[in-house]
Order: structure tokens, then C-alpha cells, then sequence
């Protein structure tokens, strides 16, 4: 999890009094972590990207409301969250077809590397295949390590609600990695 | 890595690393990092120029919205303030002490001499 508690504080503080770079520090922190969730939720990893910055950016307009009592990770996660399931939507609109039909691996590979990445295609497709809250909760939690409390104040749902979403994903995650690992031994 | 029959309160790091690598975006984070940043200068660029626009573009609708407002209060002044007060004279309204004063000014029907309404204002009696 990217939260550095006391130091994230800092330099929001920073950023609203205008230091560019406290907000430089801020995103590079959250980058990668931003990044993923939004493409859990978004599959297209260019989609995410557009998605997680409209989250920096909301989260800097929205930096004023932010309470310095509480973790700035599951704050920013939130409003990236948001900006990816927004985004979403609009797409959805724009087009009809299947989210992952792209994502999904099927087909021969070339190279090796190709190779190497099938279970990755194989994990997002079965994450394409989940709920949308379902598959931000397992990677908020599994991937990023928030707890369960914490990925409840993200999505706005009940703590018992995550954790019966993180474990039916796990439940599906987890099989395709057995099926996965077991021709490999 | 083994099925759990129930809740499971800690993250599971194989299945973590694995969607960890799944999801790992294709660039890297310094590129996404330069390209929020230019996002960030434009927008403090923007925002710099729109608070000018704003007051530009507010600048006329104004100034109409207080000639309208100076011209009501006019004919609000001329129509419905004689009928409720009368028609006392600019005399009466000039006297000092006795009199209706002000409210005599505001309602005559014949305008007063700005230099008799300015001496009055600036010599106390």
C-alpha cells in the first residue's frame, strides 16, 4: 500500500499552498498503484491511464476537502476509482461490444515472451469476467493491501460486503491459477 | 496458495504478484508522472486566463444590469413614492426643521436645484 501516513500529509499541505513538485512527489508515490486499480476496473491499459489521471486531477481540485486525519491512500484511490468507473460508463455507451474481447489471449503465440504473458492475458480475462466491484476489491486488497475497512470507505459499501466480494474473486482467481500452475509441474 | 473456507483476513501473495503482473501497465510510471504534470500546467494555465474571461464576460451584462436598476429605482421613485407621500414642494423639502425633509425631496414633483441640494449637505445649519 502506498500510504506514507505523516509524510503524505506534508505534502498535501505543500501542494495546496502551491509547491508543484510536493504534487510531483504525490503522483509518483501513487502512480503505479493508481494505475492498476483503474485498470481493473477499465481492462484497457490506455483507458487506465486516461482514467487514473483525471483522478490525480480531480483529486488535486478536490484537495481542499481532504482530511488530513485520514490516510491519503484510500482517499485518492476512491476518486481514482470513481474517475475509471466514469469513464466506464461513457465508454460503454460509445460502443457495444464485449470490455476484454481484445484483452483476452486465444490464439497462437509467436515468441516467447507472448508465452510469458499468457497467464497474465488469462488473469484479466477472468477478471474481465467479474463484477466490476468484485475484481476492485480483490485488487485493492490481494495487490495493493488495503484492508477491508479501508476498501469499503473506497467503494462506499458495507466491510462485510468486500470481504464476500474479495473472497468470490478469489474463489474464481484462484482456481485459474491452479489450472494454470498444474501443466507447468 | 489454497482454497480458504472462509474469510480470509490477509492478502494472498501469490495471487497478489500474479494480478500485480497482470495488471502492470505497459509504460512506466516516470512517463505517466511527466504526462500528469503537463496536465497540471495547463491547468493552472487555464485556470489563470478563464478567472480573467470570467470577469471580462461579466464586465458588460453588468454594467447593463446596473443601468437597468438605475433606471427602475428612477421610475419607481417617480411613479409609486408620490402617490404614498404627496406633493410637498422643493421648499418644504429643503426647510431644516420643519417639514417632511428627506422624504419631501425624494417625492417632489418638481427636481431640486443640485446647488441648493449640495449647499445643504456640506453648510450644517
Amino acid at each position: 500500500m502506498g500510504g506514507e501516513g505523516g509524510d503524505d500529509t506534508a505534502l498535501v499541505t505543500q501542494t495546496l499552498s502551491g509547491d508543484r513538485d510536493a504534487f510531483g512527489v504525490l503522483v509518483e508515490r501513487y502512480a503505479g498503484q493508481a494505475r492498476r486499480v483503474a485498470r481493473a476496473v477499465l481492462g484497457d491499459p490506455d483507458d487506465a491511464d486516461d482514467a487514473a489521471q483525471d483522478g490525480f486531477l480531480s483529486a488535486l481540485v478536490k484537495l481542499g476537502q481532504y482530511d488530513a486525519r485520514r490516510p491519503f491512500g484510500p482517499w485518492l484511490m476512491r476518486i481514482v476509482a470513481n474517475a475509471a468507473t466514469d469513464r466506464r460508463r461513457r465508454r460503454s455507451v460509445r460502443r457495444v461490444e464485449p470490455l476484454d474481447a481484445a484483452l483476452v489471449g486465444g490464439g497462437p503465440r509467436p515468441d516467447a515472451a507472448a508465452i510469458r504473458n499468457e497467464l497474465g492475458d488469462h488473469l484479466r480475462a477472468a477478471l474481465a469476467e467479474l463484477p466490476e466491484r468484485r475484481r476492485t476489491a480483490v485488487v485493492l486488497f490481494d495487490v495493493e493491501g488495503y484492508s477491508h475497512a479501508e476498501i469499503a470507505g473506497i467503494l462506499g459499501i458495507p466491510e462485510g460486503t468486500v470481504r464476500s466480494e474479495v473472497f468470490h474473486a478469489r474463489r474464481r482467481l484462484r482456481t485459474l491459477l491452479a489450472d494454470w500452475k498444474e501443466p507447468m509441474q | 496458495m489454497k482454497e480458504s473456507p472462509s474469510f480470509d483476513h490477509r492478502p494472498d501473495p501469490e495471487l497478489g504478484a500474479a494480478l500485480r503482473a497482470a495488471l502492470e501497465p505497459g509504460t512506466d510510471d516516470a512517463a505517466f508522472v511527466r504526462r500528469v504534470m503537463a496536465q497540471y500546467d495547463n491547468a493552472l494555465d487555464r485556470s489563470s486566463v478563464a478567472t480573467l474571461d470570467v470577469l471580462a464576460s461579466w464586465f458588460r451584462p453588468g454594467m447593463v444590469a446596473a443601468a437597468a436598476a438605475l433606471v427602475l429605482g428612477f421610475l419607481f421613485g417617480r411613479t409609486i413614492l408620490p402617490a404614498a407621500g404627496g406633493t410637498e414642494s422643493i421648499d418644504a423639502a429643503m426647510a431644516p426643521i420643519e417639514g417632511p425633509g428627506l422624504a419631501a425631496l425624494v417625492t417632489a414633483q418638481d427636481p431640486p436645484d443640485p446647488s441648493v441640494v449640495f449647499t445643504s449637505l456640506v453648510e450644517p445649519y
